[in-house]
């Protein structure tokens, strides 16, 4: 198996998954049963200097600078689960507080 | 001192545009918090970002006013990481295919002379939002007005040898992009931020050091104490036997320290990954060479530009290209007639100690020339036409008139000359006596108590002869 | 007519009107509730929409392409008039504040949004077993799944709920459910339907589509939504999609059989209604051609890379700081906030595919994960690339390697379900246009034909799927 409770652990932290103890085991089981199925890929000889696949258009098309702002039907004070002085509340950071 | 300091910098400057970096919301500083944002700055479920286009020229006009090579084709890439005032998750940024890079920055260290500084890239990126710890309490607060700004980030090669020379190169930096109307590069507005990675090895040691980052300064004087504390700490710590750790210190200003970060983050796993909303950016040469060729006249070619053509001192030079509103100026007051060199000392003394209280010069070109003529005629002396300035100030008179009612147009006429000189050597009957004893030199002296005594107005070539002939008896 | 052309010309010409329409797409909605492919529309809501139709100037109506035609949206389109919570707990209740460029185009065209249509959450699944508002029952027997991710548009339009919806694709999302459904799916070139107002899974995949009972119902629909979006980058700048008079023929058109995409274990019935379909090409006077498209093995997991990799990202936005649900855990911080509201707030799949996205795009494992991921889909664009090249106008294949499979029957083993997108990933992997065909049924379950055509080739495609639409039985058991 290419891939461990340690690593669930870590990617799940980086993507700021909560992840109980006993979801783990079967977790663990099939992640990586996903990730050795794609691991197949590794049999295709790709050439190195490939360009990644682009669908749509080859280059980006550009904005005009222009203070043109997509109205919001309605002010975020009505979807945000805290709101307070015109500002998002969110809890004490924490361990992320001096970043 | 048997260390060599070694220091890069990364300087994040926000830029001059109306609109943001992804979106048609307003970029400007002060707006009430969360005023100035829409779906694509909130980071909506299903919003999109389209990049502006004059942010890309700005940020291509910086490159190539930095020297770099700018690029036809970079990539948008997504930096993931969570936090508050990060709406989508990611930071939309360039990461393996920046947008320029490999330019010089020429500054004048301290230590050692005229110095070219690397800079190793120069990438386009979105600002964060503003997350408000003391707002309210036990919270966070966020505002986004400001998530979306147009951001350029530029990475200098570790060619920094002190903390003098990080500010050295900050401040002909910080001219550039100011010269080039870019950004106004307000440190305090935020429109300027530096980060500094440094490190100390033994001089000639070909390995750099275990470098620290150091955060949180809030301007270039700060960014050199804040360096020098923590150089001195690695010093201690690498004469003491102790090794440095690869760590974040925050400066704190009020302090003058340094202190590392609560939270030892393990090294930070962004996932870059090009943006899928954002096919590549792809610029033609020939619009890279025109926006180039909209740069205005940077401070390093005016100044050179101005010793040969003024034969003004490098040091005049200096001075007067190092902000644009300040070259402008002299060069329309020797547009308008006057001389140069007059012109410089005029600018660079009075001239100068207005525009850094108000931010603008209170007598136009014109009129300066004018005074200046005045004192180049001998129709006042460089004493009178001092006195007259101030009554220049944000006021249409003519300078010839304000002199004249002030009195002090200059003396050359014998007579009244002859009345303060003869005051001048009755009330100095002892020089007098030394002079005509031989002590020749004390002529100067005379000439400027009578150029005190007519409050400036006596002609002081006219002065001389009148004195020598008094003198004589 | 179609349905859609029906209503509309009917509206259009004052013989009836949006409201009319209106009020027997609620009660159609009411009958067919079971199906839980609905959600959040009420017939007050449905008024008001026609209203808007009705209101129009008749010189104005007169051009609505789309005048009074009810369509059901997949509910990862936002939408200001009712909640848009893509299936999951994380955007309960959520109403956005800003209308998708397809819903602006669509409403503009005359059309009505007739409802939400359920899916699979953040559209992630083949089966529409993976809402967190329950699953979606096939229409033909609720013991089995409608197919996914838009199984609640698919379900609604071959329920005869509504006569055209919209769904979206990432990795054949509408064409899979329209052939386990046994309608017409169309999934046009990536760039040409602005994804703005889409809630974004695999960025670079994903495309807003179209179902019908028939072709020409989800082409017009296609159609007026097509066309360049200042505001999205990765629109194409092309004028809207015109769509070519249904052919009565497919002479002069070469279809290509990709062999892999008929292996030797093709379920029979699947077989036999392609079969069927290339049958009918040669009836027609199309040519056929055998083609190889080498690759094809390794679209699932190619697929499976990027799509997650992206998907990561894209929903990371989800943190409970600005908008839907937010948790906090007994910590009480920042940190048990975010891993609270996205750990209960996103179901099973999503959370599987959000930590494999993470894991292939983590320091150590970019190179032999994404990178090589991006490598191999150019490989497989380039074997479309020389298959077109090589003389087919389009390829003919199998849309689902079987009909419709019992609900729970894949839910334990993801990789199993992945599986069931094998014939339609490639596909959005290489960004061409699409459509899948009903060819018949086997054992009273619909089957799909897919059509793929080069980039920006949706005309000639739809023009010639309507050929075969019109050649075959689609009711009919193949044999
Ligand atoms: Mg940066
Ligand atoms: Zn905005």
């Amino acid at each position: 198996m290419s891939i461990g409770r340690k690593d669930v652990l870590h990617v799940a932290k980086l993507a700021e998954l909560a992840v109980s103890e006993d979801e783990l085991p079967k977790l663990t089981e099939q992640l990586g049963r996903i990730v050795d199925y794609v691991a197949q890929l590794n049999e295709v000889p790709a050439g190195e200097q490939a360009p990644p696949y682009l669908a749509g258009p080859d280059k980006v098309t550009l904005r005009p600078d222009v203070v043109a702002p997509v109205p919001l039907a309605r002010p975020p004070a009505d979807f945000a689960p805290e709101f307070a002085q015109g500002l998002f509340v969110v809890p004490r950071l924490g361990a992320m507080e001096d970043q | 001192m048997a260390w060599e300091t070694v220091i890069g910098l990364e300087v994040h400057v926000q830029l001059l545009t109306r609109s943001k970096m992804f979106c048609g919301c307003a970029n400007k500083f002060g707006a009430p918090p969360n005023t100035l944002v829409c779906p694509v700055c909130l980071g909506l479920p299903g919003a999109l970002p389209v990049p502006n286009e004059q942010a890309i020229r700005l940020a291509t006009q910086a490159a190539r006013a930095l020297g770099c090579t700018v690029h036809t084709r970079s990539i948008f890439a997504r930096k993931n990481y969570f936090y508050p005032d990060l709406p989508k998750g990611y930071q939309i940024s360039q990461f393996d295919q920046p947008l320029a890079t490999g330019g010089t920055i020429w500054c004048e260290s301290p230590e050692r002379g005229r110095i070219g500084i690397g800079v190793t890239r120069l990438h386009l990126e979105e600002d964060a939002g503003k997350s408000l710890h003391d707002r309210i309490p036990g919270k966070t607060a966020i505002d986004l007005n400001r998530a979306g700004t147009p951001l350029v980030e530029i990475v200098s090669e570790p060619d920094l040898r002190s903390p003098a020379e990080a500010r050295a190169y900050l401040t002909i930096l910080k001219q550039i992009l100011v010269y080039a109307e870019v950004s106004d590069c307000n440190m305090e507005e935020g429109s300027l931020r530096v980060d500094a990675n440094i490190s100390i090895r033994r001089p000639g040691d070909p390995k750099l050091g275990t470098k620290a980052e150091v955060k949180n300064m809030n301007s270039f004087a700060n960014v050199e104490r804040a360096l020098i504390v923590e150089r001195d700490r690695q010093v201690a710590l690498l004469e003491s036997g102790g090794r440095v750790e690869q760590v974040t210190m925050l400066f704190n200003a009020a302090s003058g320290t340094v202190k590392p970060m609560r939270s030892k983050e393990e090294s930070h796993d962004y996932r870059y990954f090009p943006d899928p909303d954002l096919p590549p950016l792809v610029l033609t040469q020939k619009w890279i060479e025109e926006q180039h060729a909209a740069l205005p006249e940077l401070p390093e070619p005016k100044r050179e530009r101005f010793m040969t053509r003024y034969a003004i001192t490098a040091y005049d030079a200096g001075v007067l290209a190092s902000e644009r509103p300040v070259a402008d100026y002299f060069e329309a007051i020797v547009e308008a007639g006057a001389e140069a060199k007059s012109a410089a000392n005029w600018v660079m003394g009075e001239a100068m100690s207005g525009y850094n209280e108000t931010g603008r010069f209170g007598v136009g070109a014109d009129r300066l020339a004018k005074l200046i003529g005045l004192v180049k005629e001998g129709v006042v002396s460089l004493q009178a036409a001092k006195r007259v300035y101030p009554e220049l100030v944000d006021r249409d008179d003519d300078p010839r008139a304000v002199a004249e009612r002030l009195g002090l147009l200059q003396v050359g006429d014998a007579a009244a000359l002859g009345a303060w000189v003869e005051e001048v050597l009755a009330a100095n009957p002892s020089e007098v006596d030394r002079f005509r004893g031989g002590e020749a030199k004390l002529m100067g002296f005379f000439v400027g108590q009578v150029m005190k005594k007519s409050g400036g107005k006596a002609d002081p070539k006219a002065v001389q002869p009148v004195l020598v002939e008094k003198l004589k008896n | 007519m179609s349905a859609v052309e029906l209503i509309a010309s009917a509206v259009r010409e004052g013989r009836t009107t949006a409201a009319v329409a209106a009020n027997e797409v609620a009660s159609r909605l009411e009958k067919t509730a079971a199906l839980n492919a609905s959600l959040n529309w009420s017939a007050e809501r449905l008024e008001a929409e026609a209203a808007r139709v009705d209101r129009a100037s008749p010189s104005d109506r007169a051009k609505m392409p789309l005048a009074g035609v009810p369509i059901a949206v997949k509910d990862n389109i936002v939408t200001t008039e009712q909640p848009t919570t893509c299936g999951s707990r994380i955007l309960e209740g959520y109403v956005s504040p800003f209308n998708a460029t397809v819903i602006n185009r669509l409403r503009a065209a005359g059309a009505v949004i007739a409802c939400k249509a359920n899916l699979d959450e953040f559209a992630m699944g083949s089966s529409t077993e993976h809402s967190a508002f329950g699953r979606v029952k096939h229409p033909d027997d609720p013991s089995r799944v409608p197919g996914g991710s838009s199984g609640g548009s698919a379900a609604l339009v071959a329920a005869g709920a509504v006569p055209a919806a919209l769904g979206s694709e990432t990795g054949g999302s509408v064409r899979q459910p329209a052939s386990f459904c046994g309608i017409v799916g169309i999934k046009p070139s990536y760039g040409r339907v602005s994804r703005y107002g889409l809630v974004a899974f695999g960025s670079s995949l994903d495309a807003v589509s179209t179902f019908g009972r028939s072709v020409d119902d989800a082409a017009r629909v296609l159609a007026a939504m097509s066309g360049h979006d200042p505001l999205d980058a990765t629109t194409i700048a092309q004028p809207p999609l015109v769509l070519d008079p249904p052919r009565r023929d497919l002479k002069g058109l070469t279809f290509g059989l990709p062999a892999e995409y008929f292996p030797r274990d093709l379920h029979k019935g699947v077989r036999a209604g392609l079969d069927r379909a290339i049958k009918a090409v040669k009836e027609l006077g199309g040519t056929i051609k055998e083609v190889s498209l080498p690759h094809t093995r390794y679209a699932v997991p190619t697929y499976y890379i990027i799509a997650p990799a992206e998907a990561a990202a894209n929903l990371a936005r989800y943190d409970g700081v600005r908008y839907g649900q937010r948790r906090v855990g007994p910590a009480g911080d920042l940190r048990a906030l975010y891993q609270a509201t996205r750990g209960q707030g996103f179901g099973a799949e999503v959370r599987r595919r959000i930590l494999i996205g993470t894991y292939v795009l983590s320091s150590g494992y970019y190179d032999a994960y994404y990178r090589k991921a991006q490598q191999v889909r150019a490989l497989l664009a380039e074997d479309f690339r020389r298959a077109f090249d090589a003389g087919c106008d389009m390829l003919l294949t199998p849309t689902t390697p079987t009909p419709a499979f019992k609900a729970g029957e894949k839910t334990e083993d993801p990789v199993a379900m992945y599986l069931a997108d094998i014939f339609v990933c490639p596909v959005n992997l290489a960004g061409l246009p699409a459509v899948s065909v009903p060819v018949g049924r086997s054992e009273g379950l619909p089957l799909g034909a897919q059509l793929i055509a080069p980039n920006l080739a949706e005309a000639r495609m739809l023009s010639a799927a309507a050929a075969l639409e019109a050649a075959l039985d689609a009711a009919a058991e193949v044999r």
